[in-house]
Formats: C-alpha cells, structure tokens, sequence
C-alpha cells in the first residue's frame, strides 16, 4: 500500500510540476504584481494594494472594452452555435458530398487567426470598398470596418466563419450518437422535421451545447489575434466623453496596457478578465448541465 | 537486493542529471580575456548591414567578437528586452526609443558622456545633463511632394511656407485632380485600424511641439507634461491638421495601411505624402523615378521654413555588463571611423546623427533631410518625452475620431485638452 502511494506520487509528480511552474505559480505571480507598481523590469516594487484595481473602474477604455468584449461574446454565441448548428444539420442529412462539406465547412478553422484577419481586413477594406464603387453601392463604398458602429458584428462574422466548422463536427458526432431508432420512431409517429430537431434531436444532445456554448463563450472572451489584425483595436469612437477605440476587446486593451510598460496595471486587468471569464463560464456550465439527459 | 540495486541506480541517475544541470548554469571560465559584446536592436532594415559591420570590425579586433541580434518586423521589443533581463541575459548594447525607454532601463543604462563622439552630434540622448545615448541616425519629415504634379499645377513648393498658402495649394490641387490624373493632394493616415495613429498622433502632433521653436525648445512639451495646453498655438495648428484632412484620399485616411498610404503618392495618385525619410527604400521599390522634396508643416500663422530631424532611437551601453568598455569602444568606432561611416551611410542607408560624416546618402528624401540639417533652422522632435502610451491608447483614438469627423474642429481641441490634463497622471 505504501509503496502505491510513493508510484502514484512520482507518476503525477512530472505533471504537478509542470502544471505549478507554468500555471500556478504565475498565477500566484500574476495575483501579487497585480497589487503592485511594478513596470516589468525595475528591481524595486512597491505594494500598492488594490489601487491598480480602483483606478480600472474609472477609465473609460477599460469600461469599454469589458462592455463590447461581453457584447462580442454574447453575439458570438448566438452566431457560432446557431450557424454550426444549422450546417451540422445539413451535412448529417442525406444530401449528395456530405464528407466534401464537412471539410470544406472545417477548413477556416485550420487557418491561424493572424492570417484570417489580414484576409478579410482586405476583403472589407479594399474588394468590398472596390465592388461598391465600381457599382455605385453608397452603403459598401465606405469599408465596414471603419465604422464603429458595425465593426463588433463584422469580427462576430469573420469569427464566427472561421469558428463554426469546428463546433459543428461536435454537432456532427452528438447527432450521430443519437440512435436512428428515435428518430425514426418519432417520424412514424407523424412528427415533422422540426419537431424532431427541436422535441428529440436538441434535448438529446444536450451535452453538445454544454461544450460548444463553453468553448464559444471561452474564446470569445479571450479573443485577440483576429482581432488584432482585422481591426487593432479602430476604429475610434467617443464614450465617456472620451475618444477610445472601438473594437479594442479585453485581451488587446491588456496587451496595450502591457506594452506601454504599465505591467502591474495590465495584470489588474488580466485578473478581471480572469475572475469575469471564471464567473461566467461557471454559470454557463451549471445552467445548461440542469438540461442535459442521461440515455 | 535487487530493489536496492535498483535504487541505488535510480539516486545515482538522479544526481547525474543534478549535475548536469549545475554544471550548465554555471558559466564557462573565460579563456585569455576574449571578450564578446552582444547587441540587440530592432530596425531590421538594416540588420544585413549592421551584421556585415559587426563582423568586419570582430575582424579587426583580435580578442572582440560583436554579435548582433535583430528583432524582427514590429515585433514587441521591449517585451523582448524584458524578457531577456529576466533571464539573466541582458544584451550590452541595446535600443531605447526615448525617455519612456529611459525610466524603464535606467537601472542598466551608462553614462556616456565622456565618449568622444559626444562633441560631433546634436542628437545624443541626454537626461540630467548626462549623456546617455548613441543616436542611431537622423530620421525626419516633412510634408514630401511630387514636383512633376506640382509644376504641372503651377505651384512653386518654395512658397508653401504658411498655413495659407497650403490651404490656396490644396484647393488648387482639388480643383484639377481631373487633369492631373490625382484622387487626393494629400495621401496622409490617421487610422487606429490600419496602425497608422503615429502618423496623426505622434508624427503630426510633434509639430505642435516643436514647430516654428528653436531645435531644442521643449517649453510647449515641458507644459504638455505638467497638463497645460497652449490653446492659441493649438487652434492654429488644429486648422494645419484639418486640411490635411480635408484635402486626404479619405480611404486611406480612416483605414489605409502604411502600403496604402506610399503606394498612393508613389503611383502618383496623391501630390503630397506626409510621411518621413524611411520611406526612400520603399519608393525605390515602387519605382518612383518623379523629383520629390520636402515642404515644410508649416501650421502656424506666421512662415515656418524648417524640417522636423529626430533621432529615432539610440544605442545604451550596458552599465553592469563587464564588456561594456568594449561595447563603447565599438559605439566610438562606429561614430568616427571611416568604415563606421560607411556602414551608416552607404551600407545601411542612414543619415549619420555626426557632423564630421561627408557621405551622401542615396535617397531623395534623405538627401532633402541632409541638405536641410546642413542648412539649419529645423525643429526638433519631443514626442518621445511623452508619457509610454500616450501617442498609441490615448492621442490615437482622438486623431481617428477627429479624422471621422473633420468639422468638429471645437471638439478635437478639448479632447486633446482633456487628454493633455491627464499627462502628469499617467
């Protein structure tokens, strides 16, 4: 029994090391410098306690920022899943080159977000731009990402193309581990399509929507590659009464806070979006396990 | 028995790989004195040049091997930096980009004022009346026009030396954009979008601190620091700024890219380009072969004839690095040699921040900026004395905003007033 003990221990040791020096004890770092003034290299810290924090809840482009980062993922999940969904439907239905769809749908996917925001920060600035004005469209002449009104929903759908794909394969296998008996059972039954979609298939694979809602709402919220490259954060806009940027989500705002060597303040930041994202997805979770069905 | 054996076997590959470790943090003893000044820099326009260099000179100077580092293409620098000094592996020579840069590595930087090369330049960083840094070129700007499109209109680029006859040349300009085969007079940016704020909010913005003073005249920025913004100065240059607008190709104004901006002026699309010397590679690649020059921001009311010259960055010598003799003997090396001045000019394409350098560098812009030092009556560039920050999350936003919309001249001046109250706090 003791000696289980001493194997169980050093099997798990290798793991628990590495998972206390990547993740905890940076945590613990994080949480620390984040109560602090410190700028990223001077030797000399001072504790400043929750000041850094204070001092968030005042500036206009942290608010901001929280407020369309929640906007942004709200939209997200709505856009991914409803998308996904749909095309998940399409290509476990019984229409002609369903495994060509399915790749083709999943491909976006493979594509690195730094690329896929250059690809369609073009496509917006500059084909679009060019297709309005050779055809005298006003509303494509001026690019959409220019404006700050449109620009949260134009990331929604450029992340929301790439993303898809890869929710709707766990749509696929959750449909496809649904025995065909219920379905077909229901049929005979006189059910159409979309009382089997919404009274069998949807409560069925209840599990899947756990996971995919999770994983939109958790990406969603730390979005920042796409973008970064799509929009860097413009166009401007006024909140506040203070000019800020428009699309700058959480993690960008932390980054340029970062990178304009106010270190201690970035983490203040980095540790909201830690503890809002932790709320959120806790609450996400709870709310649909209450939904899911044991077969 | 066996188990034992087998834990002996065990404890002993523990310590092997202990060892191991030990013995590789641990640095190897120094052998005969060969020392090895390690740099690290970030224009990695002239990396193959500046390695080139440092390899010549390792050459010349048994015992001294100078290697270089590059970070490349707007990678985060300081990150870098910091990262490094984490790890113990602080570069002797390294790049600051101003004070900001300054506060933050102070602790590591030395004093340079005793270096000989400090005599035969006027753009040495200095803070306290220490010097502090090697000026790694002249960089400057000012407004680049296409001469053939101006002859074409008849406007004389020498007498665009007031906000006046800017505002009677572009209107001019509009007017034949037809005939002159142009979409704009102006290619300028000011996008947050297309990473152009610096254009607007640094580049721009600096002739408001600096422009029509002496070289070194930092009281309107030494006021900006402690939140105090001239509003009769600025509404003058406000107006400077709102031309510009006015009379941009407004694509590229609210989200053209850098390409977009030179590509416009260099297709001879635009007459003028506000951008700065840096951009003499990229002409030449676009195959510019139309004159151009350099006409001056001039935003107050009165003449202003002078270019804005700036060192961009500056080489910092490591002051707890035990090379950092040797790393000063190649800055000195650099700054007074024949080959060091070679490098500069014509390996790297640079305009040497020293006086006592005679070659000529190939650009046309570069050129207008030499002949302009030589000259004199230019203004100097401050926004590096600004708060980390300050051009990129806080005057970008309010260059874009008033760019979206440019008759609300009011607002911009009490945004930017807001925004400089808000300076000491940052």
């Amino acid at each position: 029994m003791r000696r289980h003990r001493l194997v169980n221990v050093l099997f798990v040791a290798p793991c628990v090391f590495a998972f206390a020096m990547n993740i905890i004890i940076p945590f613990g770092f994080g949480l620390y410098y984040s109560m602090t003034d410190w700028n990223g290299v001077s030797p000399d810290i001072h504790f400043v306690g929750l000041a850094n924090f204070a001092g968030l809840f005042s500036s206009p482009d942290f608010i901001y920022s929280f407020i369309i980062t929640v906007a942004y993922t709200a939209i997200n999940i709505v856009l991914v899943n409803a998308v996904s969904f749909g095309l998940s439907l399409i290509v476990t239905g019984r229409i002609r080159g369903r495994n060509f769809l399915r790749a083709g749908f999943f491909i976006p996917y493979l594509i690195g977000g730094i690329v896929l925001g250059y690809i369609w920060q073009f496509i917006f600035n500059n084909a679009l731009v060019a297709v309005g004005k050779s055809l005298s469209i006003a509303a494509l002449q001026s690019s959409f990402l220019s404006k700050p009104g449109t620009v949260i929903w134009i990331m929604s759908i450029v992340n929301t193309w790439q993303y898809a794909g890869y929710i709707m394969l766990i749509y696929v296998a959750a449909i496809q581990g649904i025995p065909a008996s219920l379905m077909e059972a229901a049929e005979v039954d006189g059910a159409n399509y979309p009382t089997r979609v919404f009274k069998i298939l949807m409560p069925m694979m209840a599990n899947a929507f756990t996971i995919s809602l999770f994983l939109t709402l958790t990406t969603s919220f730390k979005q920042f590659d796409m973008n970064l490259t799509l929009t860097n954060g413009g166009p401007a806009t006024r909140f506040m009464d203070t000019p800020i940027k428009a699309s700058q989500l959480l993690a960008m705002n932390i980054f340029n806070t970062a990178t304009a060597n106010r270190m201690a303040e970035a983490q203040a930041k980095a540790v909201v979006l830690f503890v809002a994202l932790v709320v959120v997805a806790l609450l996400q979770v709870a709310a649909n396990k209450k939904k899911e069905v044991e077969l | 028995m066996r188990r034992s054996f087998a834990r002996i076997v065990s404890i002993a590959a523990a310590l092997v790989c202990i060892a191991a470790v030990v013995s590789c943090s641990k640095p190897a003893p120094e052998q005969a004195k060969a020392v090895e000044v390690n740099m690290f820099q970030l224009k990695v326009e002239i990396k193959d040049a500046l390695d080139g260099y440092a390899a010549a000179y390792s050459a010349a100077h048994p015992g001294v091997t100078v290697k270089v580092e590059t970070l490349g293409g707007g990678q985060d620098f300081g990150g870098a930096m910091k990262a490094k000094a984490q790890a113990g592996q602080m570069p002797d020579i390294f790049v600051i980009e101003g004070l900001g840069g300054y506060n933050v590595w102070k602790d590591y930087i030395a004093d340079l004022s005793g270096e000989p090369w400090v005599k035969d330049t006027d753009l040495a960083m200095k803070v306290d009346g220490k010097i502090v840094g090697f000026p790694v070129a002249i960089e400057g700007y000012g407004l680049a026009y296409n001469a053939d499109i101006l002859a074409k209109a008849g406007i004389d680029p020498a007498t665009l030396t007031t906000r006046a006859a800017y505002e009677k040349a572009f209107a001019k300009l509009d007017s034949m954009k037809k005939e002159l085969g142009i979409s704009a007079p102006v290619s300028m940016a000011a996008s947050v979008a297309g990473g152009m704020w610096w254009v607007a909010a640094q580049h721009n913005l600096a002739c408001y601190w600096g422009g029509g003073l002496a070289f070194d005249d930092t009281s309107v920025i030494d006021k900006a620091l402690k939140g105090e913004l001239d509003e009769a100065r600025f509404t003058q240059y406000a107006k400077y700024l709102q031309l510009l607008y006015k009379y941009a190709d407004q694509n590229i104004l609210l989200n053209g890219s850098y390409d977009d901006q030179v590509g416009a002026f260099a297709q001879g699309k635009t007459a003028f380009l506000h951008q700065g010397n840096w951009v003499d590679p990229n002409l030449k690649q676009l195959g510019v072969t139309f004159p151009i020059g350099y006409a001056p921001h001039a935003f107050l009311d009165t003449e202003e004839k002078g270019l804005y010259l700036f060192a961009p960055s500056w080489y910092c010598v490591n002051s707890k690095s035990p090379n950092a003799e040797a790393a000063k003997a190649f800055l000195t090396a650099m700054a007074t040699t024949p080959e060091g001045h070679d490098y500069m000019v014509n390996k790297a394409g640079m305009i040497p921040a020293f006086k006592s350098v005679t070659l000529k560098p190939a650009g046309q812009l570069s050129q207008a900026l030499m002949a302009a030092n030589a000259k004199g009556g230019n203004y100097g560039v401050f926004f590096g004395m600004l708060p980390d920050g300050a051009g990129q999350n806080v005057f970008g936003p309010i260059f874009d905003l008033f760019a979206q919309n440019q008759n609300d001249l009011p607002r911009f001046i009490s945004d930017m007033k807001k925004a400089v109250a808000n300076i000491p706090n940052m």
